[in-house]
């Protein structure tokens, strides 16, 4: 393959249109060329818009029970797989590192080798455990974000009337977050938007599609003391002022 | 009231996609639970049948939980990526079987819409839906239906030229001009094309 027909096919290429010996020749070519690849990535952004543009379907429960059982019964064992792989590796290289250690004493023309081997060992080591902490950290965030909640104030108004119930809870001291049960669907092409009133001002802070049994948007703008944070009804895209009355409302 | 379930609500894709890897089966019911809509709703374009799109949904949605690790942040998003696999698979069940629909106006009149959804921040991905249908409208009918018959239907080139009888060239260059100007249309509202 040339460039003239790498340019030729690329478009085909993004779209999953080449037959299968056209779409490796044009791979062998992209890996012989690497500086043609961004563009090929660029391209295929632009070809991968198509996958939003379907009718959105609603598919059936049913689908995430199915899908649901498959990880349940995969999830423990594989944890427990990757448990035993980290603590294996560790022990392994433990145990490699020693016998190493041994031999290197015993033939001393070996010596400058164990050392680099030693240090090759002691470096992937410390990247398993950072590999594990890693994904640890994110398991505290989780953990953390519960634990370190410390101030929720309720809202009010004719949707809690409706019962909804809604609340703003600070998370991690600086994220902020509103969490709302049974909230009423709107209308389509309406949308809630979340205002923090400073004074007089509203600010838009967010918005949210209510509906279903569980609801949490985070609030865009940071609040203190005396602010009111209120809920409206607004066109899709949101307001830059509040076009209807509060249906959820709370003065810090 | 604000219990560790919700917690992984305020979790990014790619955060949760971490947790994944790990095997937290519940990062990956919200992953589910955030992207099942689009997932599906391009599965069922693809198969033009409830059941097929129901089964390539769960074959793709599977891959995700086997192989979160897979996962490159440089490439795109976390949905371009479900959704790729999503269109991998299906374009893969396509050629095997040799069963294709041909026209979207068939799939679309027998579909049932969605409910509103739940999570807030299907406010900007319905956005970005309704953004690239605008993209798809300024394309031509027949740039349209070559881009839809390779994309959705999983044809080749040279299928597409034989089942519209058009030459090759013309079907690479309607090809070539339908993808420029969906990107044309991001460029002249000084969009980045969304990853």
């Amino acid at each position: 393959m040339n460039n003239e027909r790498f340019e030729d096919l690329k478009d085909a290429y993004v779209l999953d249109a080449l037959a299968e010996d056209e779409r490796r020749s044009f791979e062998e070519f992209l890996a012989a060329h690497p500086e043609r690849q961004a563009e090929v990535d660029d391209l295929g952004a632009v070809a991968g818009l198509l996958a939003f543009s379907p009718e959105e379907q609603e598919p059936p429960p049913e689908l995430r029970e199915r899908i649901m059982d498959v990880v349940a019964s995969e999830a423990a064992p594989r944890r427990e797989r990757q448990r035993s792989i980290f603590g294996g590796l560790v022990g392994y290289l433990g145990a490699r590192g020693l016998a190493l250690g041994a031999a290197a004493l015993l033939l001393i023309g070996l010596l400058s080798w164990n050392l680099l081997l030693q240090a090759q060992v002691d470096d992937l080591q410390g990247r398993v455990q950072n590999s594990q902490g890693q994904v640890e950290d994110l398991q505290a965030q989780v953990r953390d974000a519960q634990a370190q909640q410390t101030q929720t104030v309720q809202l009010s108004g004719t949707w809690t009337a409706q019962g909804a119930d809604a609340e703003v809870a600070s998370i991690s001291g600086n994220r902020i977050i509103l969490v709302a049960d049974d909230l009423p669907a709107i209308p389509e092409g309406q949308t809630c938007q979340i205002w923090v009133i400073k004074g007089d001002v509203p600010e838009p802070s967010g918005l949210f599609q209510p509906g279903g049994t569980e609801t949490a948007a985070p609030i865009t703008t940071p609040i203190k003391k005396g602010d009111t944070i209120a809920v409206t009804v607004e066109p899709a895209g949101g307001s830059e002022q509040p076009t209807t009355d509060p249906v959820l409302s709370a003065e810090l | 009231m604000v219990d560790r379930g919700r917690q992984y609500l305020i979790l990014a894709d790619e955060d949760l996609i971490s947790l994944v890897e790990a095997s937290d089966s519940e990062a990956f019911a919200t992953l589910y639970d955030r992207h099942r809509r689009a997932a599906f709703s391009l599965a069922y374009r693809m198969m033009g049948d409830r059941q097929a799109a129901e089964d390539l949904a769960q074959d793709a949605f599977l891959k995700v939980w086997r192989g979160a690790g897979s996962y490159r942040a440089e490439r795109g998003s976390v949905r371009t990526w479900i959704l790729s696999i999503v269109h991998n698979r299906g374009i893969d069940q396509l050629r095997s079987h040799a069963s294709r629909r041909r026209t979207q106006d068939r799939i679309e009149a027998s579909a049932p819409r969605s409910q509103p959804s739940e999570a807030f921040a299907e406010t900007w991905r319905n956005s970005q839906r309704e953004q690239v249908r605008e993209a798809l409208n300024t394309l031509p009918r027949e740039q349209l239906k070559i881009l839809e018959l390779a994309y959705f239907s999983g044809y080749t080139h040279a299928e597409i030229s034989e089942l519209l009888s058009l030459p090759l060239g013309t079907v690479k260059g309607r090809m070539r001009l339908g993808l420029k100007k969906i990107r044309d249309f991001y460029d002249s509202r000084g969009a980045a094309v969304p990853r």
